[in-house]
Order: structure tokens, then sequence, then C-alpha cells
């Protein structure tokens, strides 16, 4: 095809658009499917509903549906040909600091013998492999409705969308997991969200081209 | 005006909002400085240019949501054509490295690019009232044609005709100097 032709052809076949982005009914598509792994897999922690009413529970959630948040806001970022990533990314690194601030205060409240139990809890062996089980669910949703952006560095935005996922995973796992300190949080949370992205950088070096 | 930069954002946010003449203005444009950036990054290669030239618009035209307005367009179209340059390369199984260079080099062909002439440009522009000056702007330095031009500023073509013949014979007057003096 000639490319005065080609772009004859485009012109002619252009409609409005809105900004790219990933559209919010994936987002909840994907936390409800993660739901549903929790639901089908694991089941909902006994104590739920008392646990709602505390603050632990609440906190868990505000730490991953915070880091869902700043996810999004990279991905969006690196979705964009030529805007700078960098903000985003600093709004990832800050937010697992808070989390890491906010478990050393509570460390350093905790009497030294009982350290070990509040940073490994009863579940920290199998935490993380929940989360990336949770995420699996998630996956697809999240990396389908990333289809929209164009994302120019395929290994970081693939990162980005693992983590998106991981974190949406995570909260939902918070429906299931009776751990309730900041340090077994701060540590085993942020590692099943990091595996996730970690996972999320190698597909989309290969799954994300267009 | 006289902004390259400014002139195809505009045509880029019509675009966008669904207008057929200001994309095939747009792609139009930018494409020669695309081939000119591509052909100059594919040595050995010059012959597969013109079809990533065409997946390179094919590319703004399917991406061109993720523009966002509050941003550099050339930013934008220069981030676009290196991935594909570099997609194109890997799949040739050359290993590469484009530097994230100046955006500017799309702006590089076709465009007064010294900041000077530029500035004495719109220095000998400002003299002219703001409706003629626009229409010049188009037809001289925007790349429309006197019928589009006359479209978008409000003239009718004859209207418009006179009245850039007009106002380049004012221009010129003012640049010449003063009698008896030279």
């Amino acid at each position: 095809m000639k490319t005065d032709d080609l772009i004859n052809a485009l012109a002619a076949g252009i409609e409005p658009v809105r900004p790219a982005r990933i559209h919010p009914l994936w987002i909840a598509a994907a936390f409800a499917a993660s739901v549903g792994g929790v639901l089908l897999l694991l089941g909902l922690r006994p104590d739920l509903s008392s646990a709602m009413t505390g603050p632990t529970f609440w906190l868990k959630a505000l730490y991953t549906t915070a880091m869902a948040g700043v996810a999004l806001f990279l991905v969006t970022r690196l979705g964009r040909p030529g805007v700078a990533a960098r903000r985003a990314l600093y709004g990832v690194f800050g937010t697992v600091g808070v989390a890491l601030v906010v478990a050393g205060v509570e460390l350093a409240l905790t009497p030294t013998a009982d350290w070990t139990r509040s940073w490994l809890g009863l579940t920290w062996t199998y935490c993380a492999r929940n989360i990336l089980m949770m995420s699996v669910f998630a996956a697809p949703l999240i990396w389908l409705g990333a289809r929209p952006l164009a994302p120019t560095r395929p290994m970081a935005s693939g990162a980005a969308l693992g983590l998106l996922t991981g974190a949406i995973a995570a909260t939902a796992y918070g429906l299931h997991c009776p751990e309730a300190t900041s340090p077994f949080v701060a540590t085993w949370y942020t590692l099943g969200m990091a595996l996730a992205a970690a996972i999320g950088a190698v597909i989309g070096r290969f799954a994300l081209r267009w | 005006m006289i902004d390259r930069e400014a002139e195809l954002k505009r045509l880029m946010i019509r675009g966008l909002d669904g207008d057929p003449v200001a994309w095939r203005m747009l792609l139009t444009e930018i494409r020669p400085a695309l081939a000119g950036f591509l052909q100059r990054r594919l040595a050995g290669h010059e012959a597969d240019t013109e079809d990533l030239v065409q997946d390179c618009l094919i590319a703004i035209h399917a991406k061109r949501a993720t523009y966002d307005r509050t941003r550099p367009f050339t930013a934008w179209a220069y981030a676009i054509a290196r991935y594909k340059l570099i997609d194109h390369l890997r799949r040739q199984g050359r290993r590469v490295s484009i530097p994230i260079e100046d955006a500017d080099v799309l702006l590089a062909d076709h465009t007064v690019e010294d900041g000077v002439v530029r500035r004495d440009l719109g220095k000998l522009l400002s003299i002219l009232p703001r409706r003629q000056r626009r229409l010049v702007e188009d037809v001289r330095l925007g790349g429309y044609s006197v019928a589009e031009a006359a479209a978008r500023n409000g003239f009718t073509e004859g209207a418009a005709k006179v009245s850039v013949h007009r106002s380049l014979k004012t221009l010129n007057a003012s640049i010449q100097p003063p009698r008896g003096q030279s």
C-alpha cells in the first residue's frame, strides 16, 4: 500500500477518542475475580465480621489499595509514549516506605520477645504464594484492560502491571489472611506483590508488543 | 504559530476530536520527518524505511488516545517512532540501543531551526493585523493550501489570496531599506 493511500485511509476512518487508560470496570472485575479465587480456594477468615470492626483489617486493605493506586498511576504513565514515569515510581517506593515505617514503629512498641511472632505470624510460609495464586485470577483482566495503552518499555510496563495485579490480589487475600501485625504485612504482602511485579516484567517482555 | 510543535499539537488535538482533515494533514506533515529519522538509523537497510514509516503512522493512528493533551506532541510521536524502530531492529535479531535523545529530531526537517531566524520572522509578521498574520503563517509556514487556510481563518478563498498577496507586499516593503540610504 502506498503511504499516501494509507494516510487517506487512516484519516477517513478517524473517530473522536478519549484518553487511553485501564477502564475502572477492568479493575473492578479483576478484584472480583481475586475475591472469587479466595472464596473458591481459600475461604474467608472465620472471624471476618469481627475483624472488620477493628483497625488492622482496614490498615492492611489501605496498604494494598494504596499500592494498587500508585501501580495504576505507574502503569498509565508507562503506557503513554514520551511520558516520564519517575514520579510514579517514587510513589511506589514511598508507599512501601510508609508501610516499613509503620511496621518499625509497631515493632518498637512490641516487647522483644514477641518480635518473631509479630514478624512471621502463623502464615508467613504461604502468604506470598497465596497472593501470587490470587494474582492468577486477576491478571488476565488487568492485562486485557491495559490493551489501549502503548507501553514503549515492555519490561517496566509488565512489572507495573504485575504490581497492580499483585496489589489487587493482595487486597482480596486480606479477606482470608488472619494476620494482623504491620511487620507481617509490610514484609510478606510486599514480597507477594514484588514477586507478582517480577513475573509481570518477564511476561511484559513478550506480551506487551504492539 | 510559527512554532512547528504548536502547529502539530493543534492538528493532533483536532485529530483526537475526530477531525479527518486535521488528521490527514498531521500524518502528511510528520511523514517526511519520520522517514528522515528512521532512514538515518537504518544504516544498510534503507529499503525498510517506507514500511517502517507506515508502521509508525499506523501506530500513531491506533494509539492516538495515549497522547496527553498537556504534553508536547513531538515527544510522544518520537517515543512511538523510537519504539517501532527498536522493535523492528530486534525482530531482525540486531542488538540495538537508540539513545533517548532530544525529541526535537522529529522537528528538525522542514522547520526554521535557528532561534534567531524564528524570532526575526515573528517580529516581522507582528506588523500584520492578527487575522492576516494567521493566514500568512498557515499558507507560508504551516503548509496549508490557500483554500484550507482561508477556511481556518474565516476568509473566502478569493479574499484569502488577495490578503496573502497584500500581506507579503507589506512585509516586503517593511524590510526594504529606506530609499537613498543603502
